[in-house]
């Protein structure tokens, strides 16, 4: 199989693993906030997902979430997140989904993600293009205010003095458009965005984890994609990824500094 | 005065058969063309020779055309009719530009349904559907195009189109609404569904037209079968009548093996995904034909072989990723969207190992 191939089988697998434990969550640990949780499921379906790609790229270096995060001077990295929104899925909201990517000198090349709630499997290659099951994905223009954005940001770890200006941020984008959500799955968001459903989605300090599939999801579709590593060690990454026109907007009406895209 | 048609796509059917049913000593015709490289072969030119294939030989007629534009560049204000042949993804695009035309639109789409789609897109009542029952190769053989690189052969088809348009004249049939639905159950089900069958199977042997295939007797015997399928269902669940059905199914065995024809594999096998539709020729079908009790076994063989088939520089070639990239189960469900208590399902499930060595075999 190729890696795209494996990316797909891998994300298949530990998404049927999560939808059949869907309710049945028994251990939940807090990690760096009550938000960041990290249950029983969540290590089955990593070790699946983990076990799938070692088992055709036996020499590869994986990150993950909940598993290794030693990068040992790697140039070509899978990046897994077994569960993205594992607060919903305790929670039983079903906005949540794997998220798989293999990253090359610090740019993703290929991304896959899966909801096994909705059946919706998202994938994309460099200069291949992006898809949702059957049909190739290609985003519309929309003018912020006629569209949906998402903001996903955690500042809790990175910097919490300055929490509010992400609020601050999140609450204006919210006023220029039809809504700012806050999904709970950042890897959603991307794809969503790369189907249409969002006009603009923004991220400060995710993690690559959760956003490495999504972002090369949204570019392949033709968003106009930027992000920046704004902390290696801790996998910490800003973005802004939109359709042209809700873009060229929000950076004329906001000042946007504080997410480090550029 | 002759009647002006602008005529959306300049493929196989728009240059290569609607010149021979609204010819351009009676009307004057022109294309809007998306692809660059075809719309520069008709620049600097107003004719070029099309082909029909007429017993065991071609007949060709000079089709005098007025323009061919590039999307954008026409005014729908000044033509008589408009006829689309672009493809079922790409007409709905057409809405906001047909909603500006206050001519008729007749829609040759493959796709009953899209009149009334387009309808309530533009507000417009006069926008009809067209059936022309014909095979039309999107090339020719290197000998006529060597003469004329915008040839293409096309067979002598029958063309229906719903009574509203009668006023465009031509030689098509204007029919009531029954005599259509009879018509499109026969050209969906009788001709679509064993037509890209018949390519898929072909495309595993590696051909290039569809009659190289139809000589290997286990591609023809499949093909025959899937025919037999979908005429059995359609027989009984629209009461259409055998003698009908049974001509109509030669026809279309005899239109298939035409050596003159050349009918491209990659022309009607493209794009599998949207025949693999869950209300489309190959799903669709065969759920009608289990609705009707009649096994498509012949077409499950079809489905199969549009699931590998293999062509890079297909719109859907990333079907072959996910083919290699999913269990049987996950593929059925996640991809085509079936669901694991259906009895299609179930069929293709069960059969997916003995299915995919019997093709196996049929590729060597």
């Amino acid at each position: 199989m190729t890696k795209i191939q494996v990316a797909i089988n891998a994300a298949v697998a530990a998404g049927k693993l999560l939808e059949n434990h869907y309710g049945m969550v028994k251990e939940v640990k807090s990690k760096e906030s009550l938000r960041d949780v990290v249950s029983n499921v969540d290590k089955i379906a990593e070790e699946t997902a983990i076990s799938i790609i070692k088992d055709n790229f036996k020499d590869s270096t994986i990150i993950s979430e909940e598993g290794d995060q030693s990068l040992q001077n790697s140039k070509e990295i899978w990046v897994v997140d077994a569960l993205d929104g594992t607060v919903n899925y305790i929670h039983q909201f079903p906005y949540y989904c794997v998220s798989i990517s293999y990253w090359v000198n610090d740019k993703p090349k290929l991304g896959v993600v899966y909801n096994p709630n909705s059946s919706e499997l998202f994938y994309a290659e460099k200069h291949l293009g992006a898809f949702l099951n059957q049909k190739r994905l290609k985003i519309r223009d929309c003018a912020i205010n006629e569209g949906l954005t998402a903001m996903a940001f955690s500042g809790k770890a990175y910097n919490p003095d300055e929490r509010y200006k992400e609020f601050d941020i999140f609450g204006k984008v919210n006023d220029l458009s039809r809504g700012c959500l806050r999904t709970g799955s950042a890897a959603l968001n991307l794809c969503y965005l790369a189907d249409g459903r969002f006009s603009l989605v923004i991220g400060k300090a995710n993690k690559m984890w959760d956003i490495g599939a999504g972002l090369i999801i949204a570019e392949e579709a033709a968003a106009n994609v930027n992000f920046r590593i704004v902390d290696k060690e801790n996998f910490l990454i800003d973005y802004l990824a939109a359709v042209p026109a809700s873009k060229r907007l929000i950076e004329s009406k906001l000042d946007l500094s504080f997410i480090k895209y550029n | 005065m002759k009647k002006k048609i602008l005529i959306y796509g300049a493929g196989a059917i728009g240059r290569g058969y609607i010149p021979w049913i609204f010819p351009s000593e009676d009307y004057k015709l022109s294309f809007v063309e998306n692809n660059k490289e075809l719309r520069e072969k008709f620049q600097g030119r107003n004719e070029f020779i099309t082909y029909m294939v007429k017993g065991s030989r071609y007949e060709q007629i000079v089709c005098k055309f007025e323009d061919c534009f590039a999307p954008g560049e026409e005014d729908v204000d000044s033509y008589d009719a408009i006829i689309t042949a672009v493809g079922p993804r790409q007409v709905l695009l057409l809405a906001p530009i047909l909603s500006k035309a206050r001519c008729p639109v007749i829609l040759f789409e493959n796709d009953s349904g899209l009149s009334l789609e387009l309808r309530n897109l533009t507000k417009k009542k006069d926008i009809f559907f067209g059936i022309p029952d014909v095979i039309t190769s999107n090339t020719a053989p290197n000998e006529i195009l060597l003469i004329d690189p915008l040839s293409v052969v096309t067979e002598e088809g029958v063309t229906y189109i719903e009574e509203g348009a009668s006023s465009l004249g031509g030689h098509v049939s204007y029919v009531s609404a029954s005599e259509m639905k009879k018509q499109w159950m026969a050209k969906l089900y009788i001709h679509n569904t064993p037509h890209c069958i018949a390519a898929y199977l072909g495309s595993l042997k590696g051909f290039d037209f569809l009659h190289e295939g139809m000589q290997i007797k286990s591609i023809y015997t499949i093909v025959q079968g899937a025919m037999r399928e979908m005429s059995q269902t359609i027989v009984k669940l629209y009461n259409l009548d055998n003698d009908f059905v049974d001509w109509y199914s030669d026809k279309e065995l005899y239109r298939f093996s035409n050596i003159l024809l050349h009918d491209p594999i990659s022309r009607v096998a493209r794009e599998p995904f949207r025949k693999l539709g869950l209300r489309d020729r190959l799903i669709g079908a065969s759920q009608l034909s289990l609705s009707a009790g009649v096994i498509p076994k012949n077409i499950i063989l079809g489905i199969l072989t549009a699931f590998s088939y293999d062509q890079s520089k297909d719109e859907d070639a990333h079907i072959k990723i996910l083919l290699n990239s999913l269990n049987p189960n996950d593929f059925l469900e996640i991809i085509i969207g079936l669901k694991s208590h259906e009895a299609l399902f179930r069929l293709i499930s069960s059969s997916w190992q003995i299915s995919m060595k019997k093709l196996g075999e049929i590729s060597k």
